[in-house]
């Protein structure tokens, strides 16, 4: 069979030149078909940020251009008032008069973002009482994560044995693994009774931030752990063997060379563990309250640090878009683009993380390689 | 990079030194164990989020039953004994007695007392070789024994003295003339609560004093004999109000007792107090005290000059109340003559009592053609005729017929459950709580059972199933599947294998890293506006001309399929390129130099070796998207659906969309019935990660 095929082989290439193979390079139709559709592949990535940014992007838009968020209208002549306000004669109005739709998107900004109270179906729209609220689960919850989580992760790369950290380590992916819904379960059934019954049925509310904090501390803890102990265990050995040479003990050598040694890795941890803790939702959905902590003055919110109260209930963005979403709600409202207000400002916050982490992560990666 | 310090001056030496050593050792072990506990807080929160939905998903409930299947046995075999040939029924039983003193072919029963008035003309039959006496009454040995009671309430106690003198009257004297009466008397442990119970219904008011009041003793004719010779003795002492005793049937006698403004002021019974009579005069107001005065034995008798029998058994005595004919129906050896029977009427606590010792079958027992009759009495006419179309009631079997009358009219429904933990521990309390339901039933439950799984949505915690929800997950995944795995595989060779370091590739390869870090809710708002309302001709099927233009709208399985590709493609791609890294570049070489082109490489050789790679972390990626919630919600999950989805553009839920909304619900069987649908959540995510583990582990000593 080969040599049947070398021979016609050697008789086309002796017959004349014509008919030898031609070895330079043809251009295939059909690779370079498959190189463009992977490229495509490869590209909706991209088509799906953007479709985030615009979509995200557009319906802020409309919310900030809508003269109802701050009160005053500027764009729309108090003739127009009662019109109605659809999409597109908004739109239209805006790029008609750009210098008064940039005003009246400026006030909305303002009231958005100094108002402490949110009720949709009175036209406030501060934006305080849900951005408080997701910090202040988001800390109670980095409070748990972050010590635990580092601790967890000094632990099975500096001390567990082999045996003992395969053991833990799937354990710990496994917690990683149970989807978020069952963590908001388990924060209203098992963490509130129990943080009832420490703190007291009076102090402590059926829907409260603690209980959503300290499960979604439990939920984002393997992820800190996981990511910490690769950058623990990246430091080189070299490092461990020249700090027990010099007479430190373990704990000497883990906390005052390891540590440092793997600090941006570890912070790279603790910010994508924020990122995500923000971006929490079920959990909170659940277990912190369906209904906004609102105040009608900021001095009325500071005033025993009741913004801060992590025992009362209180809705968080993502809680809210959750809650809004969920019933039926109808395209253009307010109640639809203010949602997308939130959301471009919670894809802002976690962007922003993100690419703090991972400018940590590069630094990290130079050191050592 | 560890902060200089300044050098140490003080060198310690001896005794200082091994103490400083030993110090530095103690502060390690510490540490050490600091850092053990804190990753068992890991470990101990899984335990605890495990067993907290373990607790939940088993227990007790306790139920309430429209109607009291008991109570619908009884009356079952009521019928069936009034409906029988040749049959005297009167509430008076002195009509009974006479009767079968004439009839040589009778047989009766009635109170023991009626028996001993007539001992000379009647013969008493032994039950199963057991005669009534003293002492088998009161062991329990003779099974037709019963106590006797009557009844009252506190109030009237409080406000009629001569209510209160009399029955203190009352306890004081039955025992002494009880037995002249022709019953047994009550144990002596039962006495002393009666009197306990009266001190504490009168407290500290002074009883002695007995005011000429007229009083109205009624119920059952048993109790009757006696009450009537207690208050002949109470007129003796000296009481001159008018004290009327009226013989009307238990029955009769607690539902005169337990109606609003009653003038009973006593109730006789020869039966306990049912649920439903309690409950009856608890709404009239009045709270009713029992007090056990007497035991009576049923005796069951037959002429003088019936022979042939002696001892009768509990069968037999079945039959002979009920569908026997003949003598000789019953027993080959008695005469072929018709039986003749006197039984007492269907208001007395005899019959009651008669019917529920002797026939001691549960509603389950009972025949299918009883059963349907039981049904086609409690349920509506149009309701039967719909059980009818359904499947014919000929073809159904007894247990479908049971379960239906179970569901249909005796109706359970949850008043409280108990989680597991409680269940075993607080048995006492569960159980004293179940008391005081009327009509209440303690089971042990579990929710989750395989009728759960396949059953449908239902707005009852205890009919609602998952099984729209696990079809809606899986219609959901496999729409998710069909996008993000070309794409991302597709996406993960371009950036591995033909990228070359060009701005926009970098582009792409940081983007995609930051999309990795998006919420998910994000991308739930992303398909809402996208999916749902930009191209809702395509998702709700209209483009395509399937489903009805004026209902559908973009909420659909196609949507919801869509929005978790996209959430899940970064990680598809990020898995995939590892797994496209980690293909040795021997490989690619050794097909280069046979000529291979660049396609015919990847496609030959680098995907088929990357391809466990690539499975186990796609699988990873779905099992991601099954636990989704929060964007599914965002893009309108429905919250009710009972159709199974069957198409990409019909409306869906799917598991944690269910297990969010039964979570929000207040009601605790909901909290119930979302821990069990969260055990079917985790069996479906464990089973892919295991078939993830196991694919991993087969194939990854290949390369």
């Amino acid at each position: 069979m080969q040599s049947e095929i070398s021979m016609i082989n050697q008789r086309e290439l002796n017959v004349t030149d014509a008919t030898r193979i031609n070895l330079k390079h043809q251009p295939r139709l059909g690779e370079t078909v498959i190189q463009i559709f992977l490229f495509l592949c490869g590209a909706i990535s991209i088509l799906t940020t953007v479709g985030i940014v615009f979509v995200l992007g557009r319906e802020s838009l409309l919310f900030f251009m809508d003269p109802e968020v701050s009160g005053q209208s500027i764009l729309l002549s108090p003739e127009a008032g009662a019109a109605a306000l659809s999409e597109g004669n908004l739109m239209g109005l805006c790029m008609a008069d750009l210098g008064a739709c940039g005003q009246q998107i400026g006030t909305s900004l303002v009231t958005f973002f100094s108002g402490v109270t949110w009720q949709p179906r009175i036209f406030e729209f501060g934006i305080w009482p849900l951005v408080s609220a997701t910090l202040l689960t988001s800390t109670i919850a980095m409070l748990v994560a972050l010590p635990l989580g580092l601790m967890t992760a000094i632990y099975l790369s500096e001390y567990a044995s082999t045996r003992v950290r395969s053991t833990l380590k799937p354990i710990l992916e496994v917690l990683a693994g149970i989807p978020t819904v069952v963590y908001g379960y388990f924060a209203l059934t098992f963490m509130t009774p129990v943080l009832r019954n420490i703190f007291g049925q009076n102090i402590v509310e059926i829907y409260n931030t603690a209980s959503a904090g300290i499960v979604m501390g439990i939920l984002i803890l393997p992820l800190v752990s996981s990511m910490s102990e690769d950058a623990l265990s990246a430091v080189p050995d070299s490092l461990r063997q020249a700090a027990y040479g010099l007479g430190a003990t373990k704990l000497e050598t883990a906390i005052n060379v390891i540590v440092p040694a793997a600090i941006s890795g570890i912070t790279a941890a603790f910010v994508v563990a924020i990122s995500r803790a923000i971006g929490e939702t079920m959990i909170v959905a659940i277990a912190a309250g369906a209904g906004p902590r609102n105040f009608t003055t900021w001095g009325d919110a500071m005033e025993r640090l009741a913004l801060l109260n992590p025992f009362k209930g209180a809705e968080t963005m993502t809680g809210h878009i959750v809650r809004i979403s969920g019933g039926d709600i109808s395209y253009g409202t307010l109640d639809y683009t203010s949602l997308f207000a939130i959301g471009l400002l919670l894809f802002l916050m976690t962007l922003g993380l993100n690419f703090l982490s991972r400018i940590l992560v590069e630094r990290f990666r130079e050191e050592y390689e | 990079m560890a902060t200089a310090k300044k050098p140490q001056e003080f060198y310690p030496e001896g005794d200082a030194l091994i103490g400083y050593v030993e110090q530095r050792k103690r502060r390690g072990l510490v540490w050490r164990s600091i850092f053990l506990c804190a990753t068992l807080i890991g470990v101990i929160s899984l335990i605890a989020l495990l067993y907290n939905i373990i607790n939940s998903a088993f227990g007790f409930v306790a139920l309430q039953n429209e109607i009291d299947p008991a109570a619908l046995v009884l009356s079952v075999e009521e019928d069936r004994m009034l409906a029988a040939p040749n049959l005297i029924s009167s509430e008076d039983d002195e009509e009974l007695a006479t009767g079968v003193i004439d009839n040589p072919f009778a047989i009766g029963f009635f109170g023991y007392a009626y028996y001993q008035e007539h001992a000379a003309d009647l013969h008493i039959l032994t039950i199963d070789g057991i005669e009534p006496t003293a002492a088998n009454v009161e062991s329990g040995d003779y099974p037709l024994a019963r106590p006797l009671y009557f009844y009252t309430d506190a109030d009237r106690l409080a406000d009629k003295p001569a209510v209160a003198a009399f029955v203190q009257f009352y306890l004081d004297n039955v025992t002494a003339v009880i037995e002249d009466v022709g019953y047994f008397p009550a144990s002596e442990n039962a006495l002393e609560s009666d009197r306990n119970t009266l001190a504490r219904a009168l407290g500290d008011t002074d009883s002695a004093d007995a005011v000429a009041e007229d009083l109205l003793i009624a119920g059952s004719s048993t109790v009757y004999l006696l009450s009537t010779v207690i208050a002949d003795l109470f007129r003796e002492t000296g009481f001159t109000g008018n004290i009327e005793v009226q013989s009307v049937g238990s029955t009769a006698g607690l539902a005169h007792f337990c109606s609003r403004n009653s003038a009973v002021d006593i109730a006789n019974a020869s039966r306990d107090i049912t649920r439903g009579e309690v409950e009856a005069c608890r709404d009239a107001k009045r709270e009713p005290l029992e007090f056990q005065v007497g035991t009576d034995a049923l005796a069951i008798v037959v002429n003088r000059g019936n022979t042939f029998a002696q001892n009768i058994t509990l069968d037999e005595l079945r039959m002979v109340f009920t569908d026997a004919e003949l003598w000789s129906d019953v027993n080959a050896e008695w005469p072929a003559e018709p039986i003749v029977r006197y039984i007492p009427g269907i208001d007395s606590g005899t019959l009651d009592f008669f019917a529920e010792e002797v026939f001691q079958r549960s509603l389950g027992e009972l025949p299918k053609q009883t059963l349907i009759d039981i049904l086609a009495a409690n349920v509506s006419t149009g309701l039967m005729r719909r059980f009818e179309n359904d499947q014919p009631f000929a073809e159904r079997t007894q247990e479908n017929v049971y379960e239906l009358v179970l569901e249909r009219v005796v109706e359970p429904t949850v008043v409280a459950t108990w989680t597991l933990r409680d269940s075993i521990f607080r048995r006492a309390e569960i159980e004293a709580f179940i008391q005081d339901v009327p009509n209440g039933s303690l089971d042990f439950r579990s929710w989750l059972t395989w009728n759960f799984v396949t059953s449908p949505q239902s707005s009852t915690p205890e009919d609602a199933g998952i099984r729209t929800a696990i079809l809606g997950s899986l219609w959901v995944i496999l729409i998710t599947l069909l996008v993000s795995l070309p794409l991302g595989v597709g996406a993960a060779i371009y950036l591995e294998e033909y990228a070359e370091k060009s701005w926009f590739n970098q582009l792409i390869d940081t983007n995609i890293n930051n999309l990795a870090g998006v919420p998910s809710i994000i991308y739930g708002m992303l398909g809402l506006a996208i999916f749902v309302r930009v191209m809702e001709p395509l998702t709700s099927g209209t483009f395509f001309g399937v489903g009805d233009p004026t209902t559908a709208n973009g909420r659909t399985v196609l949507s919801a399929g869509l929005t978790l590709a996209l959430l899940i493609l970064p990680l598809i791609i990020i898995n995939a390129r590892e797994a496209i890294r980690a293909v040795p570049s021997s490989l690619r070489q050794a097909s280069y130099g046979l000529g291979a082109t660049k396609w015919q490489t990847i496609w030959n050789h680098v995907l088929p070796t990357a391809l466990p790679g690539i499975l186990t972390g796609n699988i990873l990626a779905m099992s991601r998207a099954i636990g989704e919630t929060a964007p599914l919600v965002v893009i309108g999950a429905s919250t009710f659906i009972v159709v199974d989805p069957s198409n990409p553009f019909a409306k869906f839920t799917t598991l944690p969309i269910q297990i969010y909304q039964w979570t929000a619900r207040p009601q605790d069987e909901f909290r119930n019935i979302a821990a069990a649908a969260i055990i079917a959540l985790l069996v479906l995510l464990l089973t892919l990660n295991a078939s993830a583990v196991l694919l991993r582990n087969r194939y990854s000593t290949r390369i």
